[in-house]
């Protein structure tokens, strides 16, 4: 395998770039288990890591993340079982889902009904506290970010785009469409474990309709 | 008890140390937006750099000491007065129980940090006690301050001697603001001229990030990217043609083209950006920049032992 490639993300930023998923999730848990980085987050093409520069020069922190992405570890994405969570879809908590199955020439039923058959698994987290990047939607189901960003929506909603849904764990503004809401929190910050998701679990959505 | 909020506005929140570690679950460094008026605020009140202090957003706050107290302020706010006396930012100050201190609105820029020795009690969530207001926690139960809240010292306190931040470092706040930055991985694609532009902001600006007009290159049909990791100080182009800076509370993710990053050694200037501010942006190298940081920290090492951008 071709050594991959390394940039810099500003000063204090370096990045590879990882094309599987699986493998993404890989070689962040190890970087971070490493304890050389302040920071290790994975987007949907490489994993980004920061550094303080006065603890490691950026030319010695290129030369280790060289070094550490020489062997990418197999992820364990399928090792755990899915978690199951519920939606719901009544008008309230799913402004969008009527627009959204007609455009897609589905009945409401027909269209949920493709989304809880979906192979979900988080993608990633990131944007805001908790919001949770879920691949594995049917590519077949399209939609379009909204035009004008909703200014705020309940904890918990589930927002759409072609391929994947978005958790919004927080309240706050949204820009996808919203076709249902988790009954679960998806974050309490009082809680031991304040996050329910993490990047590589797999999920199945129980919808009540 | 030690303070009584009387006035909050606009904004005021408990700061500490930025938060580390947690950004591929969402959670930014948050912390104060100005790091370094925060430590040389503690540092007058013999606190370490991040002791937890008052942010306070532009001017119109006030206070009422419930106790006698050293306390020290600084950032953008140069004069404050107690029960009508001025005080200056930079100096140890002593209050007496029953007084008043009233922070005016600062002739430039956007915060100022109020500190007391031992710091303020906070929450502790995720390794720190900075207030984070997009997801209600850290700080004063995870919320801006309030009138009428009342604010108990962290810890015991020694008696700080008169103390004076050294003249030559006392930053100097203006309504132009020259930052230094080394190209995003996004700026080859758009290869923006940003080098030679002056840039405003415009009224949209809070502890997430800056808005910025100007001449900035526009992406095809806002051309997302897939998302990935961003940090504070990134500049990132948006659909509706202006550029955002981010701050401490920002997303930490995200798919807008990514053209440059405020070097670590500048990002806390970001904290004294205000509304209708200029802004113009010095080009680096990440080996320069190193440079910069090195110098200075180095500079502030004998005031502020242990201060890291």
């Amino acid at each position: 395998m071709s050594a991959p490639e390394i940039f810099f993300v500003g000063d204090d930023g370096l990045a590879v770039r990882v094309a599987e998923r699986a493998a993404r999730h890989g070689l962040a848990g190890a970087l971070r288990a490493s304890g050389k980085w302040i920071d290790v987050v994975p987007g949907k093409g490489e994993v980004t890591v920061q550094f303080d520069p006065l603890a490691i020069a950026p030319a010695a922190a290129e030369a280790l993340l060289r070094k550490q992405a020489e062997n990418i570890p197999e992820a364990e994405e399928s090792a755990a079982g899915a978690l199951t969570l519920h939606m719901q879809t009544d008008d309230a908590a799913a402004p969008d889902l009527a627009r959204l199955a007609a455009e897609n020439g589905l009945t409401r039923e027909a269209f949920l009904a493709r989304i809880e058959a979906s192979p979900l698994t988080v993608d990633m987290m990131g944007f805001t506290a908790g919001f949770a990047y879920v691949a594995g939607v049917d590519p077949a189901l399209v939609a379009p970010r909204l035009d004008t960003p909703r200014q705020k929506v309940p904890a918990g909603s589930v927002g759409m785009i072609s391929g994947q849904l978005g958790f919004y764990a927080l309240a706050g503004p949204a820009g996808w469409p919203i076709i249902g809401r988790i009954a679960e929190p998806l974050f309490d910050p009082r809680r031991e474990a304040p996050f329910t998701l993490e990047a590589g679990l797999r999920l199945h959505l129980s919808i009540g309709r | 008890m030690v303070l009584t909020v009387l006035k909050p506005s606009p904004l005021a929140t408990l700061q500490g140390s930025a938060r580390a570690g947690l950004r591929h679950q969402g959670i930014p460094a948050s912390g104060p937006a100005d790091p370094l008026s925060m430590a040389l605020a503690n540092r007058l009140c013999l606190n370490a750099p991040a002791a937890t202090a008052i942010e306070i957003t532009f001017g119109g706050a006030s206070f009422e000491f419930r106790q006698d107290t050293a306390f020290a302020f600084a950032g953008a706010v140069t004069f404050a007065t107690l029960s009508g006396v001025p005080v200056l930012a930079h100096e140890t100050l002593e209050a007496r129980r029953g007084d008043v201190l009233t922070f005016p609105h600062p002739a430039a820029g956007a915060r100022t940090y109020l500190a007391i020795p031992g710091g303020f009690r906070a929450d502790t969530l995720f390794g720190s006690t900075s207030t984070f207001l997009p997801a209600e926690f850290g700080g004063y139960s995870g919320r801006a301050l309030r009138a009428g809240d009342e604010l108990e010292r962290a810890g015991a306190a020694s008696k700080p001697p008169p103390l004076a931040t050294p003249a030559p470092l006392r930053p100097h706040i203006a309504r132009a603001h020259s930052l230094r930055a080394v190209p995003g991985p996004d700026f080859a694609a758009l290869a923006p001229a940003v080098w030679n532009e002056t840039f405003q902001t415009t009224r949209r600006m809070d502890r997430t990030g800056i808005e910025l007009a100007g001449n900035w290159p526009k992406p095809e049909n806002g051309a997302l990217r897939p998302s990935a990791a961003l940090f504070t100080g990134a500049v990132q182009l948006t659909p509706s043609g202006n550029a955002f800076v981010l701050l401490p509370d920002a997303q930490t993710t995200g798919g807008y083209p990514h053209v440059l990053q405020v070097i670590r050694a500048d990002r806390h200037l970001l904290g004294q950006i205000a509304p209708g501010d200029r802004l113009s942006f010095l080009n680096r190298s990440v080996d320069g920049a190193y440079q910069d940081l090195r110098a200075k920290t180095g500079y502030l090492d004998s005031w502020l032992p242990g201060f890291r951008f």
